[in-house]
């Protein structure tokens, strides 16, 4: 995660940090182009409400009702506010 | 586009209609319904894309060609795959006609996702008709789907279907029976920002590349969020004029920091977010829609134990055990059928055609070769019984899910997965399930190593000659099973080396980020299971009588040509075989093999092999002159006891266990397959990399075998 972008959100984390069962608001998204706009593409763009289900990398996450598998990097590249509420 | 596309005046026979939509939504079970029978797979020539096309009637019995697109996100490809599917309704392809109109299915249960590729496909200006598909899941989960505003507001028929059960297909084909199709009323604000450099591209598109208005327009969105576009062989090349708009558009936007994808993209999803919110209505009493949904509280429990880090390797590991055992143990009696029909029909044929060369083209060349391969027909089966079974039911994501973590540790990720599984069976089904990967790079390392996975045409091979390296009759069931895990372990143990070397040297690339949608759990459909096994056994079957045959005629012809020289009597026959051009090129490779342990005789096996490395077995056999008899078993037996007498010239045994083992771990690594050579080569578009995986593999294999040779003799074995 750069730091330019930990800095625009002092309240934020990478994915892959976000605890099991947590739900979080995607703040922002790092890293190659073409990637981002693949996320975004699957509906995981900016604002949109996550919640990841396991823990462990590879993470699942829900968006907008769809399961998604992420690799430990992929997660690195969300970078996503915490909205303390749980599944 | 070099040709203007063609006036849409010309009324053709058959309509063409193109079939899309994102992965899982129902795609191929909506064409299979409405296709039945009339379909045929193929490939785009080019790619090892797999192309299906079948024709349906419309409800007023109209034909009309439906092609099955692969499904894709966004016609931004990322893959082959989606690259296909762009460019064919872009009309990029040369290969296949522009569809006339265009059916869109789109999942109801995640209608939002699945809005975003047919708000896309609704800029290209063709009549549209959208299916929204998995109704009864909708309404499981407590939504209500209103299609009719839909319509209204997207101006085209949006019809409710349930592919699986076979409702709303009639309402499908009454649409798809008018003749007068409106054209999508579909107005969506492309950002401020954006907008010139969009004129200036649809300008450039329809003068200098000759695209229709709407299309161009379409197109030109498109090169804004494609920025480095997935180029298949087959698919047209911009106009440099084109490239250069696009080219200082994008300058101008990196100095003043305008993030063109990002705004286009989201554009698109705040006109999504509108219509998916007044489509569908969530249920009354729960806040949010999808938490209702039964389905899929049902597959997060069943995630909780498939995807756990250890009940998840359990679940995992028995399902490849069954897997394998089934391909090992079951097919033998379909194998052994298909050995007993093949024998029958060389008998009746050799008792039809009078005795002379040509007798023994069609039984020695012929029909052993292409016998020789159609007994793997069972095989092959089982394992796509095993794949489709695994895809159907949505467990193969989780499989790549599970693997992700050992592929990482060699550069790769979960989707490299499921080719390396298929290239147990065979490396080119393997190599062409390596499409879905996006990385160009994981691609390509995946190709690279998938036909070290022992494949089942060296089963045959490592049967032979572990008989032939114990001594007693009987093989111990210990060794016999200990010996072949070894092989197959060797074989995997190479590919993630050499993936891990790969990915650290040549295909260097930043780390893979793979994202993978995990379908929800479903009950499979076996009938939809038969029909993909059908169709991989009917390209197996369709190889095996074009390539595989036309290559063995040639091998037994260079087995038997030239003649040896006619000899005065009294005097030892000069040894046909040696003559032949491939005794020959057996003695020419053995200053090669000889440190191997391996003479001129085991060479002309070993060049033999690259028809198909079972041939190896009936190679030896024709070498060592063992009698055919009816029954198999006793073939067996006679040729490991044949390969067990075979002496050198002075005098000591040929077959030794160390050489037995020096030939065993040859097939492991070496590439032996011209058919996979071929598909490499169509794969990568050209000959450099089928040509160094040629090299590099039987480097390995013969590094591999010096040493162990070497080394045993050194140690007196
Ligand atoms: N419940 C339900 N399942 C469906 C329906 N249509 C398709 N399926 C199932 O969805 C899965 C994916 O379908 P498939 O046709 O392979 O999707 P494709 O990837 O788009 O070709 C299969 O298991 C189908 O049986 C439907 O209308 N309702
Ligand atoms: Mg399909």
């Amino acid at each position: 995660m750069s730091a330019t972008l930990a800095r625009l959100y002092p309240e934020s984390l990478p994915l892959c940090q976000l605890p099991a069962g947590e739900s979080a608001r995607v703040q922002a998204l790092s890293g190659e182009t073409a990637f981002c706009q693949r996320l975004r593409e699957l509906g995981f763009g900016e604002r949109t409400f996550v919640t990841k289900i396991s823990g462990r990398g590879p993470f699942i996450c829900v968006v907008n009702g769809c399961r998604l598998a992420l690799s430990h990097d992929a997660a690195a590249c969300i970078l996503v506010e915490p909205t303390g509420l749980r599944k | 586009m070099s040709a203007p596309s063609p006036a849409p005046a010309a009324p053709r026979s058959a309509p063409v209609y193109a079939l899309v939509g994102n992965p899982n939504c129902g795609k191929s079970t909506l064409f299979n319904a409405l296709t039945g029978l009339k379909q045929k797979v193929g490939n785009y020539p080019g790619v090892t894309v797999e192309r299906k096309v079948g024709t349906a009637y419309t409800q007023h019995g109209q034909p009309l060609t439906l092609i099955d697109l692969p499904g894709a996100y966004s016609l931004a490809a990322r893959s082959p795959d989606e690259a296909v599917t762009r460019d064919v309704l872009l009309g990029r392809r040369a290969d296949t006609p522009t569809p006339d109109r265009i059916i869109c299915i789109a999942d109801a249960t995640n209608l939002e996702r699945n809005l975003y590729l047919v708000h896309q496909i609704l800029d290209l200006g063709r009549p549209v008709i959208l299916v929204l598909n998995m109704m009864d899941l909708a309404a499981q989960a407590g939504l209500t789907v209103r299609a009719d505003h839909l319509s209204r507001e997207l101006g085209i028929p949006v019809i409710p279907c349930e592919a699986a059960h076979g409702k709303g297909l009639i309402e499908l084909k009454l649409a798809l029976s008018r003749p007068d199709l409106p054209l999508p009323r579909h107005a969506w604000d492309i950002p401020a920002a954006l907008a010139p450099a969009v004129s200036e591209l649809q300008a450039s598109l329809s003068a200098q590349d000759g695209k229709a208005p709407l299309v161009a327009r379409a197109e030109a969105l498109l090169l804004l969020t494609d920025p480095d576009p997935v180029r298949v062989a087959g698919s047209t090349p911009l106009s440099a004029a084109t490239a250069r708009i696009l080219e200082s558009w994008k300058q101008r936007w990196s100095s003043d920091g305008t993030d063109c994808s990002g705004t286009l993209v989201a554009a698109r999803y705040d006109a999504i977010g509108r219509l998916a919110r007044e489509t569908i209505v969530p249920p009354a009493t729960g806040a949010h829609p999808t938490a209702a949904d039964a389905t899929l509280a049902l597959s997060d429990r069943i995630d909780a134990v498939a995807t756990h880090p250890v009940w998840g390797w359990v679940i995992f590991a028995s399902i490849m055990a069954t897997m394998f055992l089934g391909i090992f143990t079951l097919a033998g009696i379909p194998m052994g059928w298909i050995e007993s029909l093949m024998g029958w029909l060389g008998d009746h044929v050799s008792a039809l055609l009078p005795p002379g060369d040509f007798h023994d083209l069609v039984i020695d060349g012929a029909l052993a070769g292409i016998g020789g391969v159609i007994i793997f027909l069972p095989q092959i089966l089982i394992l796509f019984f095993f794949i489709g079974l695994l895809e159907s039911t949505g467990y193969m994501a989780r499989a790549a899910f599970i693997m992700d973590r050992v592929m990482s540790r060699v550069g790769l990720n979960g989707k490299s997965f499921i080719p390396l599984l298929s290239s147990y069976a065979c490396a080119i089904p393997g190599i062409m399930a390596a499409r879905t990967i996006e990385e160009p790079k994981d691609r390509l390392a995946t190709i690279l190593v998938a036909p070290f996975m022992s494949c089942s045409a060296r089963l045959p091979v490592y049967l032979l000659l572990i008989a032939a390296l114990v001594s007693s009759n009987e093989v111990p069931l210990g060794t016999q099973v200990g010996l072949m895990l070894l092989m197959y372990f060797l074989g995997t143990a190479g590919a993630f080396a050499f993936a891990w070397l790969f990915k650290k040297t040549l295909l260097r690339g930043a780390p893979p980020l793979m994202i993978m949608e995990l379908p929800p759990y479903r009950l499979p459909r076996l009938r939809d299971v038969a029909w993909q096994m059908w169709e991989r056994g009917a390209v197996f079957v369709k190889r095996a009588g074009t390539v595989i045959l036309a290559l063995s005629i040639v091998l037994w012809f260079l087995a038997n040509f030239p003649k040896p020289p006619a000899v005065a009597e009294g005097e030892p026959p000069v040894d046909a075989l040696a003559h032949s051009f491939a005794g020959r090129a057996g003695h020419a490779i053995e200053p090669l093999i000889a440190p191997l342990g391996f003479d001129w005789r085991i060479g002309i096996g070993l060049i033999q092999s690259f028809a198909a490395r079972e041939v190896f077995n009936s190679s030896m056999g024709v070498i060592f002159a063992v009698e055919e008899s009816d029954d198999e078993a006793a073939t067996q037996a006679h040729l490991r006891d044949a390969l067990r007498t075979a002496v050198r010239p002075d005098g000591t045994p040929l077959f030794t266990p160390l050489v037995c083992l020096s030939l065993m771990v040859f097939y492991v690594f070496a590439m032996q397959c011209i058919s996979t050579i071929a598909v490499v080569k169509r794969e990568t578009a050209g000959w450099k990399w089928p040509l160094f995986q040629l090299a590099y593999m039987t480097g390995t294999a013969w590094l591999a075998c010096f040493i162990l040779y070497q080394v045993g003799r050194a140690l007196g074995f």
